[in-house]
């Protein structure tokens, strides 16, 4: 009797007004659709998996389908809560890869499916943390230094004495009691974030020529210092922990970032001159690096020893052809580490060109996304951070795929999504959140500006001071 | 900014699109290459052909001598297989080791039947419906035979027997010692496998994995008579009619040594007597007037120096070697890769190389073979001069039970004319009757003989042979040709004689098929 016909209907207008608010976002709406469609495709190489292998269906279908739609909606709760204009295509085409890859996994190893799993489970749980805790891109700026130390840290944490540990020659993982970790992924979205605050504050030092050299202005000195410093980073990380492949990958994002911000050829061209200079040491100080070189060169003259794993990527292509053979159907098992560095030979075997192809496709996709969301970035800031995101993981992929079918020398870093690794998952995640945070902001409607809290004071796109609150 | 945001772009689709030009590379320029690589690994496709269970083989008196198990759960080497006569069967199937992928004898020479396969379709709704199964290899092996072969050799530790079929070539026994047993080379261990490998010294000459039988080859000694017997008719039939002077010993050209006969014996006389008495002296003679052109011919239409046909995977199977006697015998060959000279003592050349041709005349020297040759040798004289190819294989049965293959008995070599094949026959009648091989066999059977007692060098220890053809009369189609062999092995007298140690094994098989009666009796 409390209740009056009135507030009945109050409320029922209110409730059926956020959810056509809610339908009515065609952003989300497209996700939704993007999402469905990745499930069911990958439902559908689950189920002919099954098939292929033992005749039957998959026992776990229902799971599977009810998972899949868990997923889904939850994620469609936590993106229009928290992120209701981020670009919609980013998510789908990453959950897409990690599905496939989760496939591949299963098909190859199936107690490290499960872990798969579980890491997705955590990835997302991550993302839906990054999105709900950083709500503003700003506050990524004001912690640079904080987080320039704890990339620090995790980037020396292998070499620690407890908790790291050597596994295959690279020095890259630390453990607590069963769980390992590869703190360099997370690392790398650290640095980005902090090279970006930096380049932006220190712009125009970097760019501004104000030393004279014979006829020839060029900016000064102390601004090549950040170079040399993440020069001189690349080389510890090689020296001490033996991983070539991260080591590259920084430097590529890092030249790229300071191109971007700056601008200048000669950045580029003295940054290059540097790596060249670094790999020339690092391939007569280690060992390793000079047989990446040499394997590269000519993996079939080493074909029993440290050739063995790229002949037999390479063979695993020319088996696959351009239709494949069919998932569950190839010979996979053949190629060593082929739930992490080679699983692309793996796809390359199974699904031939047409399925490897369409794995290129949705790194050009993310990659595309990513820069939409860094032209239409609010702030300079955002901006460069958008760049180094999508960066590393366009290089990253990059990186591997081309080491694993020879076009570069192997780097041994993951393949973003669909390679096995929890550390690796995790981190590409939290990416995917904050490239969906700045995507947001960028296409929040005007009004939202005036939202804004009175202490910070904006001019146009870029952020120029705090007032203390 | 915004002109570099974008140009960043570009440069990683160019990235990306290198990538796939690469990928287009090796999936579709290089795809074949690849995939026909040497380097490819072995398929380990959802089915492994090898651990699904296999066809039966079986005797020609439907025995299953080798046969797959019943399927193991989490055994992912499939059904066990199992031979379940032990070493009994081991020179005609061979093992098949599915943990090592290796396998011999019959196992290997007809996997292709014998592993699950895609039947071929006899008909249009075959063409549609996935036919496949094992088939089933069926032996031209009496198991009777077989067993009665085994049990004669039960007391040596070496030796081979062959009993065939003159007519087809079918071979109706095979055994021969050393063995194995090939269970344990298909056990699911690799570890089992290859201590019990390696227990049978598989680099020793005198492994047991040398299917004896086929594979191991000794001087023939005076059953090589046979074929020197077979060239007089061919080459010199004024050799015949001669009488051979009765001799302790002859003098041959070109050596300071004398030839003796078997323990000093004196003989001679017509040919009739001298092949009864297995005359070496009057043999050595018979070689010397041939000379080394009609015997090098002969032999090699016998067979010699040339790999007999059987079915049976070919480095099983030793190639029986006669010296090139017209030029230099010492000189290596496919036969003799090494030059090695079995012949004791040393033989000096000359022109005509005839110490060589006369020891040669009497199976000595150089002259080697297996247990197959001189049994299919007997078989020739007893089909007429025609040497039927040998063969294993009577007939594979698909799953459906229908005949998908059987074998058509076909010549291998005309080694003479019926008429030499049955004077040859009716001399070596002679030999059971009344010479060296007397008293072995029940005159009833009208066997036809030849013994041989091979000196080998050995501290005067001899190889000693008997290889037979029944029944043999004069209107009679033989039915079998046995040859037996017992190396000289210590165990064995050294002063045994072929038909002393060798004629009893003959004989019991003879026996055996001939008069079924007495294979009852045991």
């Amino acid at each position: 009797m409390g209740i009056g016909k009135q507030q009945i209907s109050t409320t029922v207008s209110i409730v059926m007004g956020s959810l056509t608010g809610l339908l009515m976002n065609a952003r989300r709406r497209s996700e939704f659709g993007l999402l469905v469609v990745g499930a069911i495709v990958v439902l559908f190489g689950y189920i002919l998996l099954s098939i292929a292998i033992s005749g039957k269906l998959p026992s776990r279908t229902p799971i599977f389908f009810a998972g899949a739609v868990v997923a889904i909606v939850a994620i469609q709760v936590v993106n229009r809560r928290f992120v209701p204009d981020a670009d919609p295509i980013l998510l789908p085409v990453a959950l897409l890869l990690n599905g496939l890859g989760y496939i591949m996994i299963s098909r190859l190893d199936p107690h490290a499916a499960g872990q798969q799993l579980g890491w997705t489970v955590i990835g997302l749980g991550i993302y839906a943390l990054v999105i709900a805790r950083i709500r503003r891109v700003t506050d990524l700026e004001r912690f640079r230094y904080i987080l320039l130390l704890l990339a620090m840290f995790l980037l020396i944490s292998p070499l620690l004495p407890v908790v790291g540990e050597n596994i295959n020659g690279a020095r890259l993982w630390v453990h607590f009691h069963s769980l390992e970790f590869q703190p360099i992924e997370v690392a790398k979205i650290l640095l980005v974030i902090f090279f970006a605050s930096y380049f932006i504050e220190k712009r125009e030092l970097l760019t501004i020529p104000t030393r004279r050299v014979g006829n020839h202005l060029f900016p000064d000195l102390r601004a090549f210092s950040p170079i040399a410093v993440a020069a001189a980073l690349s080389l510890v990380i090689i020296l001490g922990e033996h991983d070539v492949g991260f080591s590259l990958l920084l430097f590529v994002v890092f030249l790229s970032m300071l191109w971007v911000t700056t601008g200048r050829w000669t950045h580029l061209a003295i940054g290059l001159v540097l790596f060249a200079l670094g790999t020339f040491i690092a391939s007569h100080l280690l060992g390793q690096v000079h047989e990446r070189f040499a394997v590269w060169l000519n993996p079939w003259k080493t074909e029993s020893s440290t050739g063995y794993q790229p002949v037999m990527g390479l063979l695993a292509f020319g088996r696959g052809g351009i239709a494949g053979t069919g998932l569950g159907l190839g010979n996979p098992t053949s190629i060593p580490y082929n739930t992490s560095d080679f699983i692309f030979a793996g796809f390359g075997e199974e699904l031939g060109l047409f399925g490897v192809t369409s794995i290129v496709v949705a790194y050009m996709l993310i990659c595309a996304s990513g820069m939409r969301i860094a032209l239409r970035a609010r702030s300079e800031f955002a901006k460069l951070c958008a760049i180094g995101l999508v960066a590393t993981i366009g290089f990253q992929a990059f990186f591997i795929m081309a080491g694993v079918v020879r076009l570069v020398p192997l780097s041994g870093v993951t393949l973003p999504f669909v390679s096995y690794g929890g550390s690796s998952l995790v981190a590409n995640y939290a990416l995917i959140g904050l490239l969906m945070r700045i995507s947001d902001e960028a296409n929040r409607p005007d009004e939202d500006q005036f939202d804004a809290p009175e202490w910070l004071i904006t001019e146009g796109d870029t952020v120029i001071g705090t007032t203390g609150r | 900014m915004d002109r570099r945001i974008r140009i960043m772009l570009v440069a990683l689709v160019a990235c990306f699109i290198v990538l796939f030009v690469q990928l287009n590379n090796l999936q579709v320029r290089q795809a074949s290459s690849l995939d026909n690589s040497q380097y490819q690994p072995p398929a380990q496709g959802v089915i492994n052909p090898n651990a699904l269970p296999r066809g039966d083989i079986v005797t020609s008196d439907g025995k299953i001598i080798a046969e797959s198990g019943p399927i193991q759960a989490g055994d992912s080497y499939g059904p066990k297989r199992i031979y379940p006569y032990g070493s009994l069967y081991t020179d005609i199937t061979g093992y098949f080791d599915v943990v090592d992928t290796n396998s011999t004898g019959l196992e290997n020479e007809y996997n292709a039947y014998l592993v699950k396969h895609q039947a071929t379709a006899h008909s249009l709704s075959g063409l549609l419906t996935e036919q496949s199964g094992t088939g089933t290899v069926a032996t031209t092996i009496n198991s009777k035979l077989q067993e009665v072969a085994a049990a004669a050799l039960a007391p040596y530790s070496n030796g081979s027997v062959v009993a065939i079929d003159p007519a087809t070539g079918a071979i109706l026994a095979m055994y021969g010692k050393p063995t194995f047993d090939p269970n344990l080379l298909a056990q699911h261990s690799q570890k089992a496998v290859l201590k019990y490998f390696n227990s049978l010294n598989p680099s020793s000459s005198s492994s047991p994995l040398v299917n004896a039988p086929v594979g191991r080859t000794y001087n023939p000694g005076s059953t090589f008579k046979v074929v020197t017997t077979a060239g007089i008719f061919d080459h010199d039939p004024s050799i015949e009619t001669q009488i051979f002077p009765q001799q302790t010993s002859l003098k041959i050209p070109q050596t300071p040594q004398l030839l003796h006969n078997f323990g000093g014996e004196r003989c001679g006389g017509a040919l009739a007597e001298i092949l009864a008495a297995s005359c070496d002296t009057a043999y050595a003679k018979i070689g010397l007037e041939l000379g080394a052109n009609a015997l090098v011919s002969e032999a090699g239409n016998f067979g010699f120096n040339r790999t007999p046909p059987i079915d049976l995977p070919s480095y099983e199977v030793a190639t029986p070697c006669f010296p090139p006697l017209e030029s230099n015998p010492y000189a290596a060959s496919a036969c003799y890769p090494k030059s090695v000279v079995l012949a004791n003592p040393v033989i000096p050349i000359g022109p005509g190389n005839q110490p060589f041709v006369a020891y040669s005349a009497i199976g000595q020297g150089n002259v080697t073979e297996s247990a197959l040759q001189d049994a299919l040798i007997a078989a020739t004289i007893g089909d007429g001069g025609v040497m039927m190819t040998p063969h294993l294989m009577s007939a594979i049965v698909n799953s459906q039970g229908q005949v998908v293959s059987i074998y058509k008995p076909t010549p291998y070599l005309t080694s003479t004319s019926q008429g030499t094949a049955d004077s040859v026959r009716n001399l070596m009648l002679g030999v059971a009757a009344g010479g060296t091989a007397s008293g072995l066999f029940p005159p009833s059977l009208n066997v036809a003989a030849k013994t041989g007692t091979a000196e080998t060098g050995l501290s005067g220890c001899s190889s000693t042979w008997l290889i037979a053809t029944a029944p043999a009369g004069p209107t009679q189609t033989p039915k079998i040709a046995v040859a037996a062999v017992v190396p000289a092995a210590a165990g064995i007298g050294c002063s045994e004689t072929g038909a002393a140690v060798a004629g009893p094994i003959v004989a019991k098989i003879i026996d055996a098929y001939l008069l079924p009666s007495a294979a009852t009796h045991g």
